[in-house]
């Protein structure tokens, strides 16, 4: 019966089922909210949301490198058939060595160099905690306020070490990058 | 539904290729180290005499590298991609897109160190 029962809102009269899916899709952050835009989260007490969005953000930048990279290594032996600028094998790879060069090109190499930094030690993280449930504390019964005891937990200080060393990392990589 | 396409197991891989890429790009990051290798510039380490040094000396680790950094990634996205929508014919076009371009890029790669040219 109660499956069944029907409410006017909104002028609509829907079940409940249709009223909880109305909810449930209103208050649903979206995938480009949830996981992907850093600017929109709520970061407050939460670094590891933020890590969460960022390791998706460095991810994409990475794959979109990595595909790239892997054709540039390959231009040796691709430009022997496709010649760039009527240049083939290791003169080819030079030619594309001189573009990278450029100052837009070393300040892309400088965003991927962070994006594999943060993304590597925020991996590492993610390994100790979620594939071997280190740092993570130890389960304990649910009492008011219901706080995680895993916030509280290693993992939060080897997050916001992570966030340091990756900075200090990235600033040494612009000094290697640009020096 | 089929074990591959099982988002944990996705996550599991993820979880072992992740152990290896510490090795693995740990070692290549370190190739781009200038004063390492008696060079003062980054530059000077993406010479392509030294470049081609590096590939003859472990190209089979930068093959590895290069495999296990596509699946890491592509198998990111797909695990990304299956979180968005979930569908039979949606699942299969992912799960096909996903090889094919994991084999064609595995492909290039492997080529770069079958038939480099000599420097």
């Amino acid at each position: 019966m109660e499956a069944c029962r029907k409410e006017i809102l909104g002028g609509v009269i829907m079940s409940d089922d249709e009223k909880f899916r109305r909810i449930e899709m209103e208050n649903r952050q979206g995938f480009w909210k949830a996981s992907l835009n850093p600017w929109l989260i709520r970061a407050k007490n939460n670094p590891e949301r933020v890590a969460f969005v960022l390791h998706r953000v460095t991810g994409f930048i990475i794959i979109a490198f990595l595909l790239a990279h892997i054709l540039e290594t390959d231009s040796p032996v691709w430009s022997q058939y496709v010649p760039i600028n009527g240049l083939s094998g290791w003169s080819a790879w030079t030619y594309i060595m001189g573009i990278e060069s450029a100052w837009w090109a070393r300040l892309g190499e400088w965003i991927v160099a962070g994006a594999v930094l943060f993304h590597a030690l925020n991996g590492f993280r993610l390994l100790l905690t979620e594939f071997f449930g280190l740092g993570i504390g130890k389960p304990v019964e649910p009492k008011p306020p219901y706080e995680a005891p895993t916030l509280n937990a290693p993992q939060r200080t080897w997050l916001y070490i992570e966030f340091v060393v990756a900075l200090v990392l990235w600033a040494f990589s612009a000094f290697l990058i640009f020096g | 539904m089929e074990m591959e396409n099982k988002a944990s197991n996705i996550q599991v891989w993820q979880y072992i290729t992740a152990i290896l890429l510490i090795f693995l790009l740990g070692y290549h990051l370190l190739q781009r180290i200038p004063w390492l290798f008696n060079v003062s510039t980054f530059d000077q380490t993406l010479t392509s005499a030294f470049v081609y040094n590096q590939y003859k000396e472990a190209g089979w680790a930068l093959l590895l590298l290069a495999w296990v950094a596509l699946f890491h990634g592509l198998n990111g996205v797909r695990g990304m991609l299956f979180e968005l929508h979930q569908g039979k014919t949606y699942n299969n076009i992912i799960n096909v897109l996903f090889w094919l371009v994991f084999i064609v890029f595995a492909a290039i790669a492997a080529l770069t160190i079958v038939k480099l040219p000599a420097y």
